[in-house]
């Protein structure tokens, strides 16, 4: 979708895209000839087809802030939640995550996550460990053919 | 007054580039994969991912380095006849650590016992859930449901590590419709094996989706009729499943749908057996269900080499 300001006969140029309201963006646009500012008020449909095309609306100098949804499509999928493992009983015993592991799991796709932090804790607690660090993930990857 | 296609760019929503920029990281990302092939139907039932998964067997049991892709993400079963419902994605190393190239950030595949890469959404949500978004017009899924499902398939081939592939074969969910927004999505490179059975209204609904891939630039490879018989283990032999295996006349005969016909498989519900255990099919005693599928595997090859390069 371009706008064009009719006066100038000029494209006009997108500004600031508000957050979802209620399902609605405010995506304002100007004219860089005149300075006519208009906003376009998406209703829900709208917003949700753009968003599922699993990309993100914002100038091009702005930042996630921005953002009227998650460039990424995974981003918008509700995390399954883990079903009990049969013959797993009782509070799991807890394993806290390194820094430079967590910053290996913030590499994977977001819905990903959940299932990833899961399956590699078991996998560190059926080895023991009580931390999930490099040589965990990486002992994980080798585990399962990685 | 300018018109839309006298403007250049779209004034910074980026909506079109971002979409191509995706494109040109998924082509990337499949530049090692020799044969992309999509086994659809139209119909549901017909055994599509139970011959997906067979078929991968008997290739890789020719030493052919094969992935699969379970694309019916609301009724996945691959996970759990793969063998890799609890499969564990796990990170791949930092890109800063040891010089690793950023193309190995992308995540690694589970594979089966065999060797076979597989991802399935039955490796993420349990058999108990279903795929479920976040959405603006939540109650109101049928205008958009279809459009986030295909940036989910792109995420997918962007996200995960393909490699260097001989095959990497797309399980279709069901619908004559769906077959050709593969088709459409997945774009030339991208051959179609479709999957019938003996039976009149399967034949139909599979010359649908033989009607609408033919006027697209995909190349349909043939098709093969499943549950052609079964086999009795305690006869060793064949026997008749539906009427036509009877010798009932059908209108739609195999010549009848108008492509070629790789070969016939027949049912074993033994076999159905060890797929809902996730035994692969390397494990299961050779039988003439085994040969059968051997036979449509080397079909398949021949024809994926006879026509490579040459879109139909």
């Amino acid at each position: 979708m371009k706008f064009l300001c009719v006066p100038c006969d000029s494209p006009m140029k997108l500004q600031t895209v508000g957050p979802p309201e209620r399902g609605s963006l405010s995506v304002v646009y100007a004219c860089p000839e005149c300075g006519y500012e208009m906003a376009m008020l998406t209703n829900a449909y709208e917003t949700q087809m753009v968003q599922s095309l699993g990309v993100r609306i914002g100038p091009e100098s702005d930042g996630e802030a921005q953002t009227s949804g998650s460039r990424c499509p995974f981003n918008a999928m509700i995390p399954a939640a883990e079903e009990p493992r049969p013959g797993l009983t009782g509070e799991p015993m807890s394993v806290r995550w390194t820094a430079a592991a967590e910053a290996r799991l913030a590499n994977i796709p977001e819905f990903v996550r959940p299932m990833a932090r899961t399956g590699i804790e078991r996998f560190a607690r059926e080895r023991g460990a009580l931390e999930v660090d490099d040589q965990i993930l990486d002992a994980a990857r080798e585990f399962f053919g990685m | 007054m300018k018109k839309y296609h006298d403007i250049a760019g779209d004034g910074g929503s980026r909506v079109l580039e971002q979409v191509a920029g995706q494109r040109a990281r998924i082509a990337d990302g499949l530049a090692g994969v020799r044969h992309l092939v999509a086994v659809g139907s139209g119909k549901g039932g017909v055994g599509k991912s139970t011959l997906t998964l067979h078929l991968a067997g008997a290739l890789r049991a020719r030493g052919l380095r094969i992935a699969i892709l379970d694309a019916d993400f609301n009724g996945p079963s691959q996970a759990r006849m793969a063998g890799v419902q609890e499969a564990v994605f796990v990170p791949p190393p930092s890109p800063h650590a040891f010089g690793v190239a950023d193309g190995s950030r992308k995540v690694a595949l589970p594979r089966t016992r065999n060797g076979i890469a597989v991802f399935s959404m039955g490796s993420l949500i349990p058999e108990s859930g279903a795929l479920e978004f976040e959405s603006a017009a939540s109650g109101e899924s049928h205008t958009w449901r279809a459009t986030r499902e295909f940036a989910l398939l792109g995420e997918i081939l962007e996200s995960f590590e393909w490699g260097a592939l001989d095959l990497l074969i797309f399980d279709l969910p069901p619908g004559a419709e769906r077959t050709v927004q593969y088709a459409d999505y997945l774009g030339p490179r991208t051959s179609f094996l479709l999957v019938t059975i003996p039976s009149e209204v399967a034949r139909g609904v599979v010359a649908r989706s033989v009607a609408a891939l033919s006027k697209g630039p995909n190349r349909v490879l043939g098709y093969v009729e499943n549950m052609s018989g079964y086999y009795c283990r305690d006869c060793d032999a064949i026997k008749p499943l539906f009427d036509s295996d009877r010798g009932a006349s059908l209108p739609l005969t195999p010549a009848g749908l108008g492509i070629s016909c790789l070969g016939t498989v027949p049912f074993d519900p033994e076999l159905a057996r060890h797929c809902d255990s996730g035994i692969p099919l390397a494990d299961v005693p050779v039988t003439p269900v085994g040969r059968a599928l051997d036979r449509v595997a080397q079909q398949l090859l021949d024809s994926l080499e006879s026509n490579h390069g040459v879109p139909r």
